[in-house]
């Protein structure tokens, strides 16, 4: 994309994206926040690897409960396993749902709404009440009926890749697992995102270059490819940080009432529900995993919110 | 979603309790006369004949009557219902019972046929019902029910509208414990003639405007996944004895939100404390826990039709790897006994397990281990994922994921937890569609009977059954003294073990929260609790009543 607009600008370093990534990094919360979820991520994907995480799913009925220590840092949970190790593969889980059916939701609304948009007249209107139909259904409900649906085959698929390909199940299953739930939230949640690229397609459209663009034998694709989407870019981006939290959420209330990831396995929704259960009794189960989720929800709120301001052109005055 | 408001909501509710005039609820309730109590989950049906879980059991309960109704106080005694008298003869095998003049809710009197049309509509092959088999003590019964034989066959007589005369399939002493279970409950001809008729398995018959019971309440109304309130049927025969102004039965699965309501005045009683807020419980409101000895068997149910758990051997492998004291310790946390036979002890009968539980954890292992390698498994290589099911009951879970883990442990095999909502788990086991369900059995009565007839073959949902078996049970059925009975069963329980249809994992007790004000409520091993005889102290009043325990309440 840099490339792109740098070949189109007349004065290196001063194109929209060069203007977009100073104004971000004068916003000290986003920056903040970006810096703490590549933190996140590390800490989720990477330190787990390493042996002084303990295994999440090792119980040790000896030890139940227990307060903080060195050896479990946030304690044991109601099984004697190790919280730490619960929260970060929770969050393993958490943090994939969000970005793998993010991006599952982008691809596809993005292509939805480019192609209707461009198009136009019936083809436009057709699509876009198929939009309104599928908006009208609860996602939740239409969620669950989907996951359920698609659970079988993706069984299948894990069995399969244990026996077949000699994977380790402990690493295969809980994330083929969740399959069915990265599809099924990715293929209903691109709606919003369909439509508002359908509209920026539309205002698009109609700008000059685009006429010159096409007055000059440019076929559909490559306007839509070279001229329109790129434009689309900006908005796509801030619409994506800000969706992924709420994806992580829908994830969290499946897992919540029994639909998301399986046992033993947990996800920050599943670490936060048993947590919630207990909080009389012992209340850092509750804690440690809601600290995660929110302060996580929060840096990707605050990002959102910085590349906002970082992209919309109208705000390059200050 | 719906649920996770709810749960806000009761969230929200513990942090205010204190709303409107500053009493909380269940002490307006109270104040009112009505009794707030935690049902479990939200009743499938309250037709008797297509009821099957407890909750459903302990509002009809309270809606209909049967011959002969339990008492308050123990479980041992039978007051006579609509039986006035009854009278058998030597054998006690043909009962006759006389019925007193008593009315249903809407006036027409309750007649003998009332009970032979309940009978016949529950066994009646068409409507298939699911419970049928606790009517097998009649003689015909099953033939019946099997459509083998004509209804004139089934040992119903009624000489006339207030005498009913029972013949059995052998000699049954303790039948009237028996009719306390809401099988043998009569419905109302008339009603359900209108609403369809005998047949009609979506009879309306039940719904609140169209009810018609003899029992010490009628519904009065009815929110979807809120509560199912009864308020007095004023031509109950004995409604001057009814000692509240009504029950309010609140479906909440979830033990800790129920706790939590307890604590935020939202109940009176309480369905159960899960094990991890005993002790918190216990020592936030020692006066209001209650911890009952409970006629109740937890066990794993497992399909003997497919896979490796057809091989006996498996099956006993996974029985042995199963470190019961460490359950019942670190999960249960005491709240029951480990289990290596499956009918808990009681009411004469006991069971030596054969040495299982004076051997330690690491010996069971071992032979676990050489069985499942003189299965194929060694070490549990090449041992297929077997699915375990639980219902979505938190305790429920938590047990499976430390089996699950133990499993792992002691024999290197994977099992996969699926945790389903109540019915889905219901129709799946009895489906057959699972490999190992997790189960438990509370008794209908208080004889072994009632656990070890359980697995006759049949519908025991595990795909298991021996002629052997079933011939010691109807050996047991027929036999008139009480110790050869015993024996029978005995013999019966042992030729089970030794094949492992199950996995037997403790004898569980009953712990849940009483309100200092409710009057009336006694620890009771079967838990049929006649709830017509709770009564709620005047507010100010219960800190000056007597302790529970001296009343001979439930406390220990």
């Amino acid at each position: 994309m840099m490339t792109m607009h740098s070949k189109t600008s007349f004065h290196a370093g001063h194109s929209l994206w060069a203007d977009a990534r100073e104004r971000l990094m004068r916003n000290r919360a986003a920056v903040a926040s970006l810096v703490f979820l590549l933190l996140m991520g590390l800490a989720c994907f990477v330190l787990p690897l390493f042996p002084c995480i303990a295994n999440p799913n090792a119980t040790d009925l000896g030890n139940i409960a227990a307060d903080c220590s060195w050896e479990h840092p946030f304690g044991t949970d109601q099984l004697g396993r190790d919280l730490l190790a619960r929260v970060l593969y929770g969050g393993r889980i958490s943090l994939l749902v969000g970005l793998v059916a993010t991006g599952v939701a982008l691809v596809i609304g993005l292509i939805y709404g480019l192609i209707s948009g461009y198009a136009g007249g019936r083809v436009d209107a057709l699509m876009m009440r198929a939009v309104d139909v599928l908006f009208a259904l609860p996602f939740i409900v239409l969620v669950i009926v989907f996951s359920l649906s698609i659970e079988e085959p993706s069984r299948q698929l894990t069995q399969w890749m244990v026996e077949s390909l000699h994977l380790p199940r402990e690493t295969v299953a809980p994330i083929l697992g969740l399959v069915p739930l990265f599809i099924a939230i990715g293929a209903l949640g691109w709606l919003t995102l369909a439509r508002i690229v359908r509209t920026q397609t539309m205002e698009i459209k109609s700008q000059e270059y685009v006429l010159a663009a096409r007055s000059l034998g440019l076929g559909h694709l490559s306007i839509l490819l070279r001229h329109i989407a790129p434009n689309l870019l900006g908005t796509v981006v801030v619409y994506t940080t800000l969706a992924v939290p709420g994806i992580i959420l829908t994830e969290s209330t499946l897992s919540f009432i029994g639909l998301g990831v399986k046992a033993p396995n947990s996800s920050w929704g599943t670490l936060i529900k048993e947590g919630a259960d207990r909080m009389e009794v012992t209340p850092e189960l509750l804690i440690f995993p809601s600290l995660f989720f929110c302060l996580t929800l929060l840096a990707l709120n605050f990002l959102g919110d910085g590349l906002r301001d970082a992209l919309d052109p109208r705000s390059a005055k200050d | 979603m719906l649920r996770c408001s709810r749960l806000l909501g009761l969230v929200l509710a513990c942090l205010i309790p204190a709303c409107g005039d500053g009493r909380s609820s269940a002490e307006r309730a109270a104040d009112e006369g009505v009794l707030v109590i935690g049902n479990n989950q939200e009743p499938q049906n309250l037709d008797p004949h297509k009821a099957t879980a407890v909750a459903d059991g302990k509002i009809i309960s309270a809606l209909l009557e049967g011959l002969v109704r339990p008492d308050a106080r123990d479980d041992t005694v039978v007051h006579p219902g609509m039986a006035e008298r009854w009278e058998h003869n030597a054998d006690a095998d043909e009962w006759t019972f006389h019925l007193r003049e008593a009315q249903w809710s809407d006036g027409r009197p309750v007649r003998a046929q009332d009970f032979a049309y309940a009978y016949r509509r529950l066994l009646h092959p068409a409507f298939g019902g699911k419970y049928a088999e606790m009517l097998y003590p009649l003689r015909g019964a099953e033939a019946y029910n099997k459509g083998q034989a004509p209804w004139e066959a089934v040992g119903v007589r009624t000489p006339d509208d207030r005498t009913l005369v029972l013949t059995l399939s052998g000699p049954m002493p303790q039948l009237p414990y028996l009719l306390m279970h809401f099988t043998w409950f009569p419905v109302p001809e008339h009603a359900v003639e209108a609403h369809g008729g005998m047949l009609d398995r979506r009879s309306a018959w039940t719904r609140p405007e169209n009810w018609v019971g003899n029992g010490a309440y009628v519904p009065e109304e009815r929110v979807f996944n809120d509560y199912l309130s009864v308020r007095p049927n004023p031509n109950y025969w004995r409604a001057g004895e009814v000692k509240n102004r009504g029950i309010r039965f609140l479906p909440v699965v979830n033990g800790y939100t129920e706790t939590r309501m307890y604590f935020g005045g939202k109940l009176h009683i309480t369905n159960n404390v899960p094990p991890e807020m005993l002790e918190m419980a216990a020592s936030r409101e020692p006066g209001s826990f209650c911890r009952d000895d409970y006629y109740c068997t937890i066990f794993y149910r497992l399909n003997t039709t497919r896979g490796p758990l057809a091989d006996q051997r498996v099956r006993r492998a996974l029985s042995l790897a199963v470190d019961r004291e460490m359950l019942v310790q670190r999960v249960v946390r005491g709240a029951g006994k480990s289990a290596f036979t499956f009918t808990p002890p009681g009411a004469g009968y006991a069971l030596d397990d054969g040495g299982e539980s004076a051997r330690s954890q690491g010996e069971r292992e071992t032979e676990a281990r050489r069985l499942l390698a003189e299965a194929g498994y060694p070490d549990g290589r090449g041992f297929p994922t077997l699915e375990l099911m639980t219902s979505s009951r938190d305790v429920q879970r938590l047990m499976a994921e430390t089996i699950q883990a133990m499993w792992m442990k002691a024999l290197g095999i994977h099992v996969e937890i699926r945790s389903c909502e109540w019915s889905a788990y219901k129709a799946a086991q009895q489906n057959m569609d699972y490999d190992i369900s997790s189960s438990s059995w509370s008794g209908d009565y208080l004889d072994p009977a009632t656990f070890v007839e359980l697995w006759c073959s049949g519908n025991n949902c595990t795909g298991w059954g021996r002629a052997a078996y079933d011939a010691e049970v109807d050996a047991a059925r027929a036999s008139a003294e009480p110790e050869q009975r015993l024996e029978h069963l005995r013999r019966a329980e042992r030729m089970m073990l030794r094949e492992q249809p199950v996995i037997p994992l403790y004898w569980s007790e009953r712990t849940y929260m009483k309100s200092p004000r409710v009057r009336g409520w006694y620890p009771l091993m079967l838990d049929n609790h006649p709830l017509d005889a709770v009564e709620l102290l005047p507010s100010g009043a219960a800190a000056d009543a007597a302790p529970h325990s001296r009343e001979g309440g439930s406390e220990r």
